[in-house]
Formats: structure tokens, C-alpha cells, sequence
């Protein structure tokens, strides 16, 4: 029994590496070729056959793309954090709220409103260019952080999200908390907002990568170097240099994807956490 | 207990009506790099080796006029349409755009962009109307008014690879072809397989190519434009209310681009190839590609030459188009002050301008450009000048070109569709287009 | 899986006795109505009201800059359903999700099955094939553009070793899809590896075991446990898999352009064209609103056909 078992998991690990390792490099070749080919030169991308490892590695490219006059990565990036960040909270104040509304307390229209909410995950966000524009432009916000950060705050798939984790807590811990004469403030505060940090940080992380790599709106509404998003700003660099400095506009986008792998590999497994406590996130 | 709600409430609502605040207060700081009260922002599309051009002209500019700023922000071509209709709509453009005289029409139609007539000379200004080629000079008009002013004509030409056509014993400086027929012999003479056997010869292995002749891949409107101008062709009838993409002259345009992919094996199928890359590499000898291909050019380890646009039908002819500046309409004072004083300036040196590859607008500085310095300028705009076409102007160009054209040019290119098929599937839908109007 | 009887609150009844029980009731409607008002005032602006000006425009010809925008009631609906680009597009848009999402949630199950076993360095793994969902789809359709190149591509270069002829990738109307479809997959596989590695931690290891002292093999634990009870998840993953790749636009507008022909248009990339490049937005609104509505059938039907599974 105890063999059987044991070769049993064998094989099971066996199919897992198999696995892992074809997918692994499924995903990591193009990125090693991306790698590889910011550290050629312009004459050396162009040869045939390609050459995947550089004969002569160079950092020229990378000096090139943080030094052009025209290109400010130090500052796209900044402006894609600040911006990223204020999203991100204003994402969280918004939605967590909303979330516990409709997890924990009983109101008419509750079932119905969520629905509805639901089915606007559906409008594709380019419907609403046009009118948000007007809006930014009457607020005064064009080419400023508060069109990059508030637009799209009320975020159903955040509530969606939260909704699921408030509903998998316990409710002995909160009725435990109304025996001690706890309202509702009291009850989101200080029992269900300190029990979800994980769904709050997978959450966090996920509206963080989506905004930091959104691209179209920011596009629109900023005008200047100095609000400029890093994806607008690679977009650019792409669009002005893509066809004759390819492996500088490959430095680019390497520098622009290593902030962004940090925060994930600091927060990697808490997102994991904070989704499994959803229970799958699929209940209803 | 109500009142630990309500001061919940409260404290969110005002977290949030915070946060703008906050972030309005961080704007202060980043915005704050003016430099003095003329700060003219322009836009533009030009990327890669012309926008670099540019912004050496535009730090020249700000030397010589400490009191005016610029600041010049490039934005893809395909998102500036994007995003000026936007700004434009909510009446936030920029104090300055460069987009193409082909676009004037439908901005002027709209009455976004300022009437130009008092920056030209016949309206008292400093911008001589003689010395730009009528063609130019017609296109800057829209209901007999001049609305933009031409910093270039850009257009295409060839650029070949010098050694390739030794290899294959031809003469890169000798008289090009100027027919059909005669092209195709040069493709097919610089067409090679793995084995060395060119295009023409019986035991060519055309599923093993690894030099091309030429390739059909890149611009492909204004290839057919000056395809159907030398079968004798036009877009739109003469009193431009029909469509005529269709007629006899321009399937036999189209058709000579497919047959060099389908029947001659002398270019690639062009989805997934790309040229500028495969020139770069040699493994393309005649690459299609306009003046501002020069500054390319110089970063490869080709040895090029840039030539005249390829005859394909009797008479000859070359696509070209212009650069133009546009102002918004209700831009006024000192900051329209500004931006004359800036286009003023920038035609002065349009000279430096050429340096880029494009063929500066003023005929007094085309005609200054030494032969030595600007072989490619010099060479395109003498045939831009002899037999250039422009693009059909009116105020649905874009919508014409971009729904109706080029897709079916694509799928033609691509041997999804007959040329004639896609010609007159393309004939529809810019004839509901043109129908649709104004 | 909670199920539609378990209503939100529930259980929270308590009450103190001198308090009528319909203070009680209203007081919690009023708190809930207050913690979800900061949401519905954002909704509000940024959503609902946009929407309706979108929904409004759609019945105009609506051209952003031109000074006349004539009432046409229904013509631009009309046009719609004439307009054969439109329903081309709309099945370009079908196929692609039907593939991306297929393969999304095939690549991703297997992953997150691979990472939950007991290997050496899970974690190293779990970083690693999440790294392509990090990157911005610029950066995506510039590195699969060149990958796939038809004539210099490193992915028919290495083909050529295996004597297999160059394929034209983005160039062949048949192929075009499933490669934008390939390179889809390997952005955007990431977030539902992640989904499934909480669904597959979340399937208590007794059931397993009492499985295996009845001889379960393999094949038999993954068919008649694991997938049962990821069917919630599989439900997530695949909802909004559609819902996201039904919008699905920057690959094809940087990798394809829309092509060969119009083989690589889908809805919003047709919609893009209309309502920003050939400035027509009142047509592109009805463009928009049908997407939506059409998006709006088909989730609910996958809703109807995935959670009747679920709950036999």
C-alpha cells in the first residue's frame, strides 16, 4: 500500500514537472528573446539567422533609452505609480464598503442591483470615452492624476470579488461583535476589514496591474511629459523609434516590466491567499 | 449606533472628495516646468528619424527666442486623429498641429482650424504664394481659402540595395526601367532562391526565396494611387460624386502589385513579412519607401540608393503628400502671436528640415539643396515635381482611405480576393461613404 | 458554493428586545444603502451616466466635430444590421474567444494541477508563468509581432529544424486568428492559473485520500473530484474570460492592423475605426451597444448552461 502510494505520487510529480517545464518554456523563450535582443546591437538584430544569446552583450541600449532627451522613463514611471497607487485606493475605499452592503446586510432591490451592476462588466470601456472626456474636461481634470485615478473607481468586479470573501466570513464572528454592542461601522472596521487583508491585497494587486498597464484612456486625457503614463510612453517610444531602434525600444519595455515583477513577487502569495478564501470565487 | 454609521459615511465620502485634492495639489509640482508666458504645445506624428529632425529644430527655435516655449509631444498617427477629435470637441486643442493637407478639408469643414489667408503673402503675410508648387499650393486651399501651411513634400520612391544589383549584374545607376514588363526582369534577375537560381531561370525554387526582388508589403494606398495615376486612373470621378476605384485602370493598377507576389514569385506575401527589415537585412533589393527613409538608411549595413518610384503602367507618375501645420480656430492674442512667430521661423529653416530626407515645401529651398548632401530629396522631388499625385481631397478622405480602400487592398495583396473583386467591394462601400457626405 | 436560499445577512437577527424589529429592519436598509453610497455616486458619473449618453448617441449621426448632429431614430441600428463587416467582425470576435478562451482555461488548470503538486521551487513557477500577464499588450504585440514574423520569426526558424516550411502566421486568413489567439493565451493565462490554484486549494485532501483507499486512480481522482468541485471556478474563469476577450482590441490594432483583408477585425476593433478614425461615433455607439447587448446573451446563457451543471 504504502509503495503503491508512494510511486503513485511519483508519477504524479512526474507529470507535474513534464508539465512545468514545457510551460515554462512556452512562456519564457519569448521573453529570454526579448531579454536577449535589448542587449544587441541594431546591426545585430537584423541578421539572419536570428541569434537568440548575444555574441557581444552591450548595456548600450539601456543607457540610450534612460538617456534621449525626448524619453523620460524615470518620470513615466513615477507618474504610472502615483497614478496606479491612487487608483488602487480609491478602488479599495469605494468598493470594499459597497461589497460588505451587499455580503452582509439585507436590503430591497439588493439581488436586483447587484445584477445590474454585473451586466455593466459587460460595456466595453471605449462607450464611455466620449462623455468621460466631456466630464474631465468641465472638471477641470484633463492632463491631471484625478483623470487617471477616479474615472473608473466604482469597479464591479472589485465588489464582485470582496462580496464573495466578506460572505465566506464566519457570521458567529460578527454576531459575537453585536453581543458587545458593535454597529454596523464597528462590525466592517474592526472584524471583516482586518479578516480580508488578503482578498484586499489580491484585489490591490489586480486593479494595480490592470491600471498600470491600461493604455488607451490614459492616451487620451494626458497631454504632457509630465503626466504621461509608462505604456503611453512606451507606445511612443515604440512608435518613434520601433522601426530602426528596435533593441532600444526592447531595453524599454524590459526596465518598464521590472517595478511592476517586484511588486508581484512581493505579494505573489498573499494574492493566492486572498483568492483561495473567496472559496473559488465561483460560489452563486 | 446610527450615529457610528453616519459618521462612517462621512468619513469615506470625505476620504474620497479628499483624494482630488490631494492629487490636484501633486499637479502644481509637475506641471510646473512653463517658461515664461508663451508656451505653445504642439503635436505631431512624426516618429523615428524626422521627429528626431524636428526636435533639433524646435531646441534651435527656442534658443534664438528665449521668450517663447514649446512643448512638442509626438503621439503615433493613428491616435493623434484620436485624440485631436477629442480635444477638439471639448475645446482643449493644441496651440499647434502637423498633420497632412489630405486632412484639410474635413478639419476646415468643421471650422476647427484657423483661415491661414493673412500668413500668405496675397493676404499681406510673410509666406510667398509663388514659391510653392501649385499642387502643394492647391492643397493648403478648402472652399477657395487657405487653411495650413506646408512644411514638406513627403513621398514615395525606392530604395535599393547597390550590392545586390551588382551581384546580379545590373547597374544601380544606370536608367531604370519604364514599364511593366520591365520591371518584373528586374525583380526576377534579383529574385533568388537557396541555390543561387534567380526568378527567371527554369529550375527557380519558389517555396526556398531568400532574396526578394521587391516587396508589396509597406504603403500600400499610396503605392496604388500612383499605380492607378500611371494607368491612367483616378479615385472619384471628376466631379467627385463616383466612385471610379474600379474602373479598367484600376484593376490592371492593382493587379500588376498582385501578380508580383502570385504569378512572378518576385515579392513575399506581404501579411507577416516585413519589409523594412527584410531590406535591412538583404533580403530585399528594391525596397518601396519614401524620403523619410534616409536617416534609416544610414543606421543599416546596406549600401543604398534611393531612386524614382517604380512605372508600372504608361505614363509615369509618384505618390507624394504634405506636412502641414494647422492652428485651431480659436486660438488668439499673444499665444497666436506665438505660433506665427514659431511657423515663421520653421519655414525660414526649412533648409535644416531636409536634413530628415523629406523635400522642404519652398521651391527657393528645394532648389537649394546641393546634390552632394541631399541625393535622395533631390532625386524624389524632381519626380514628385514632374509627375506627382496627390491624394484626393475632400472632407471624408480619412473615412474613404481607412474603411473603404485599404482593407480590400490587403485582402487583393494578401490572394484572399480577385483584384477586381476587391476593388469593387471597396467601390461600394466608398460610394455609400461618398453618398453619405458632407 | 452558497447556495441562492443563503441570503446575504442572514443570521444576524439579534436584536435587543426593547427595539421593534421594524426600526431594526429599516435601520440596516439605511446603513446599507450608506456604505454603498461613495460606489453609486462614482457608478453614477463615470458608468451609468455615460452610458446613457452613449446609449443616446447611438441614435444620432453623430460625427464628434461637425457642427449639425441630425436625430435618426433607428438608422444607425439599421445600417447595423446591413452592414456585413460588422457581423464579419462579430464572427472573427466569436472564434477568437471561443479559441483564446478554451485555451486560457486549459493552459491554466494545468498549470495551477502542476503548481499545487509537491515539486521543488512551486513558488519560483507560480512567479514565472505569471510574468507574461505583467507586461502591457504594446510590449505583448511588439514581441509575438516579431516572433512570428513569416519570413525572419524565430518560431519558423525553429520550425525550419524540423523541416517544417515557413509558415505565414499573421498573413493566412485561417491562421491569423488562432495566432492572436496563441498570443493571447500566453499573456493572459496568469490571472486564471492563479484563480484555479485557490479552487484546487480549496478541495479538502480527505476526499482525495478516501478516494485512493477505494483505488481510485489518476485519471479517476482528477474526473470524479478535482473537476467536479472546480466547476464554480471553472464557471469564474470561463465567465469572465468571455467577458474580457469578447473586448478583446490591441492585438489585432498592433499585430494585424485588422488584417490580412478584414480576417483579424473584431467588434471593437471595427469600432475603433468607425467612431475615432473615420469620426463617425453615433454609428460606433450603435456599434458599442449592440456588443454589449449580444456580450449581455451570451454570459447569461453561459451562466444557465455552466451553474444547472453545478447544481444537478
Amino acid at each position: 500500500m504504502a509503495m503503491m502510494h508512494r510511486r503513485r505520487a511519483w508519477q504524479d510529480r512526474f507529470w507535474a514537472y513534464l508539465v512545468l517545464v514545457a510551460l515554462s518554456l512556452f512562456v519564457f523563450l519569448p521573453m529570454l528573446v526579448v531579454f536577449s535582443q535589448s542587449l544587441m546591437t541594431n546591426m545585430e538584430v537584423t541578421r539572419w539567422p536570428p541569434q537568440i544569446v548575444p555574441v557581444n552583450p552591450t548595456l548600450f541600449n539601456y543607457n540610450d533609452v534612460l538617456t534621449r532627451q525626448d524619453l523620460r522613463l524615470d518620470l513615466w514611471l513615477r507618474n504610472s505609480m502615483v497614478a496606479a497607487t491612487g487608483h488602487t485606493l480609491a478602488v479599495l475605499v469605494i468598493c470594499a464598503p459597497a461589497a460588505y452592503a451587499f455580503a452582509r446586510l439585507r436590503f430591497r432591490g439588493s439581488n436586483a442591483l447587484f445584477a445590474i451592476l454585473l451586466l455593466t462588466i459587460m460595456i466595453p470601456s471605449q462607450v464611455t470615452l466620449i462623455p468621460n472626456y466631456l466630464l474631465m474636461r468641465d472638471l477641470k481634470w484633463l492632463d491631471s492624476f484625478n483623470a487617471l485615478i477616479f474615472p473608473g473607481a466604482a469597479n464591479v468586479f472589485g465588489v464582485f470579488l470582496l462580496r464573495q470573501f466578506f460572505m465566506q466570513i464566519p457570521q458567529e464572528l460578527e454576531e459575537a461583535a453585536v453581543m458587545d454592542g458593535a454597529g454596523y461601522l464597528r462590525r466592517f472596521t474592526q472584524i471583516v476589514l482586518p479578516l480580508s487583508s488578503n482578498a484586499l491585497t489580491a484585489l490591490a494587486i489586480f486593479v494595480f496591474l490592470g491600471h498600470y498597464n491600461d493604455l488607451f484612456w490614459p492616451f487620451i486625457v494626458t497631454n504632457s511629459l509630465e503626466t504621461r503614463t509608462l505604456p503611453v510612453g512606451l507606445t511612443i517610444l515604440n512608435s518613434a523609434y520601433g522601426m530602426q531602434y528596435r533593441p532600444m525600444v526592447l531595453a524599454g519595455a524590459v526596465l518598464s516590466t521590472i517595478p511592476i515583477l517586484i511588486v508581484y513577487i512581493i505579494f505573489q502569495r498573499r494574492i493566492i491567499q486572498g483568492v483561495t478564501l473567496t472559496g473559488g470565487m465561483g460560489g452563486r | 449606533m446610527n450615529g457610528n454609521i453616519f459618521r462612517l459615511v462621512v468619513l469615506m465620502l470625505l476620504a474620497v472628495l479628499a483624494l482630488p485634492f490631494a492629487a490636484v495639489a501633486q499637479d502644481g509640482e509637475v506641471t510646473d516646468l512653463g517658461e515664461g508666458e508663451f508656451k505653445v504645445s504642439f503635436w505631431h506624428g512624426l516618429g523615428g528619424s524626422d521627429g528626431a529632425t524636428l526636435n533639433e529644430m524646435l531646441v534651435n527655435f527656442v534658443d534664438e527666442n528665449p521668450d517663447i516655449g514649446v512643448t512638442a509631444e509626438l503621439i503615433p498617427w493613428d491616435t493623434l486623429y484620436a485624440k485631436l477629435q477629442a480635444a477638439f470637441l471639448a475645446g482643449t486643442p493644441p496651440d499647434l498641429v502637423l498633420m497632412h493637407a489630405s486632412e484639410l478639408p474635413q478639419y476646415a469643414s468643421y471650422g476647427v482650424i484657423r483661415e491661414m489667408s493673412d500668413w500668405y503673402t496675397s493676404g499681406g503675410g510673410w509666406l510667398p504664394d509663388d514659391d510653392l508648387a501649385p499642387s502643394t499650393y492647391g492643397g493648403m486651399h478648402y472652399d477657395g481659402v487657405l487653411y495650413g501651411i506646408p512644411l514638406d513634400n513627403h513621398g514615395m520612391g525606392q530604395w535599393i540595395n547597390v550590392d545586390h544589383f551588382e551581384a546580379a549584374g545590373l547597374d544601380p545607376d544606370g536608367p531604370m526601367p519604364d514599364s511593366y514588363e520591365g520591371w518584373v526582369e528586374l525583380f526576377q534577375q534579383l529574385t533568388l532562391d537557396a541555390n543561387g537560381n534567380n526568378a527567371a531561370s527554369d529550375d527557380f525554387d519558389a517555396e526556398n526565396v531568400v532574396q526578394w526582388g521587391y516587396s508589396v508589403r509597406q504603403y500600400p494606398r499610396v503605392i496604388f494611387l500612383a499605380h492607378l495615376a500611371q494607368h491612367g486612373g483616378s479615385l472619384v470621378s471628376e466631379d467627385g460624386t463616383t466612385v471610379t476605384v474600379n474602373s479598367e485602370a484600376g484593376i490592371a493598377a492593382l493587379q500588376n502589385s498582385v501578380d508580383l507576389v502570385y504569378k512572378y514569385n518576385v515579392s513575399p506575401v506581404p501579411a507577416g513579412f516585413n519589409a523594412w527589415e527584410g531590406y535591412a537585412n538583404g533580403a530585399l533589393s528594391v525596397l518601396p519607401a519614401g524620403t523619410w527613409f534616409l536617416n534609416f538608411s544610414r543606421t543599416i549595413d546596406v549600401n543604398s540608393k534611393a531612386i524614382a518610384f517604380n512605372q508600372f503602367g504608361p505614363e509615369p507618375a509618384a505618390w507624394f503628400g504634405a506636412h502641414t501645420f494647422f492652428v485651431p480656430a480659436i486660438l488668439e492674442g499673444e499665444k497666436l502671436g506665438a505660433v506665427e512667430t514659431l511657423l515663421q521661423w520653421i519655414s525660414a529653416n526649412q533648409g535644416h528640415w531636409a536634413m530628415s530626407g523629406q523635400v522642404p515645401a519652398l521651391l527657393s529651398v528645394q532648389a537649394s539643396l546641393d546634390p552632394e548632401n541631399f541625393p535622395s530629396n533631390i532625386v524624389m522631388g524632381a519626380s514628385f515635381a514632374d509627375h506627382g499625385v496627390v491624394d484626393f481631397s475632400s472632407t471624408v478622405t480619412a473615412e474613404l482611405y481607412r474603411t473603404g480602400l485599404e482593407p480590400e487592398l490587403n485582402a487583393a495583396l494578401n490572394g484572399q480576393k480577385t483584384a477586381e473583386q476587391a476593388l469593387n467591394d471597396a467601390a461600394e462601400r466608398m460610394q455609400a461613404i461618398l453618398d453619405r457626405g458632407e | 458554493m452558497t447556495g441562492a436560499s443563503a441570503r446575504p445577512g442572514a443570521g444576524l437577527d439579534w436584536r435587543p428586545a426593547w427595539l421593534p424589529e421594524i426600526n431594526l429592519k429599516r435601520r440596516e436598509e439605511i446603513a446599507a444603502w450608506l456604505f454603498l453610497t461613495p460606489f453609486l455616486i462614482f457608478f453614477a458619473v463615470f458608468i451609468g451616466r455615460a452610458m446613457f449618453a452613449a446609449v443616446q448617441m447611438s441614435f444620432y449621426d453623430w460625427h464628434a466635430l461637425r457642427p449639425s448632429r441630425p436625430f435618426v431614430s433607428f438608422e444607425n441600428y439599421e445600417e447595423l444590421l446591413r452592414d456585413d463587416v460588422f457581423w464579419f467582425a462579430l464572427k472573427n470576435t466569436i472564434v477568437f474567444t471561443a479559441m483564446t478562451v478554451a485555451g486560457t482555461t486549459v493552459v491554466a488548470l494545468a498549470a495551477a494541477l502542476a503548481v499545487t503538486q509537491p515539486v521543488r521551487q512551486a513558488n519560483f513557477f507560480r512567479v514565472l508563468l505569471y510574468m507574461p500577464s505583467l507586461f502591457s499588450v504594446g510590449a505583448v504585440g511588439l514581441i509575438w509581432v516579431w516572433l512570428l514574423n513569416s519570413q525572419f520569426g524565430v518560431i519558423n526558424y525553429g520550425l525550419s529544424f524540423f523541416g517544417i516550411r515557413p509558415v505565414n502566421w499573421l498573413g493566412d486568413p485561417a491562421l491569423v486568428l488562432p495566432a492572436l489567439s496563441l498570443t493571447t493565451i500566453w499573456w493572459a493565462f496568469g490571472f486564471p492559473m492563479l484563480i484555479f490554484i485557490a479552487g484546487l486549494q480549496g478541495i479538502p485532501e480527505h476526499l482525495y485520500e478516501a478516494a485512493r483507499i477505494d483505488g481510485a486512480n489518476a485519471r479517476q481522482l482528477f474526473f470524479n473530484i478535482t473537476l467536479p468541485l472546480l466547476r464554480p471556478t471553472i464557471l469564474f474563469v470561463t465567465v469572465t474570460g468571455v467577458i474580457g476577450h469578447f473586448q478583446v482590441y490591441g492585438q489585432p490594432f498592433i499585430m494585424t492592423n485588422g488584417g490580412p483583408g478584414r480576417s483579424s477585425y473584431t467588434v471593437i476593433f471595427y469600432f475603433y475605426h468607425t467612431a475615432w478614425a473615420s469620426f463617425r461615433m453615433g454609428y460606433g455607439a450603435a456599434v458599442a451597444v449592440a456588443l454589449a447587448v449580444i456580450m449581455a446573451v451570451v454570459t447569461v446563457v453561459q451562466f444557465l448552461v455552466i451553474s444547472r451543471r453545478v447544481e444537478y
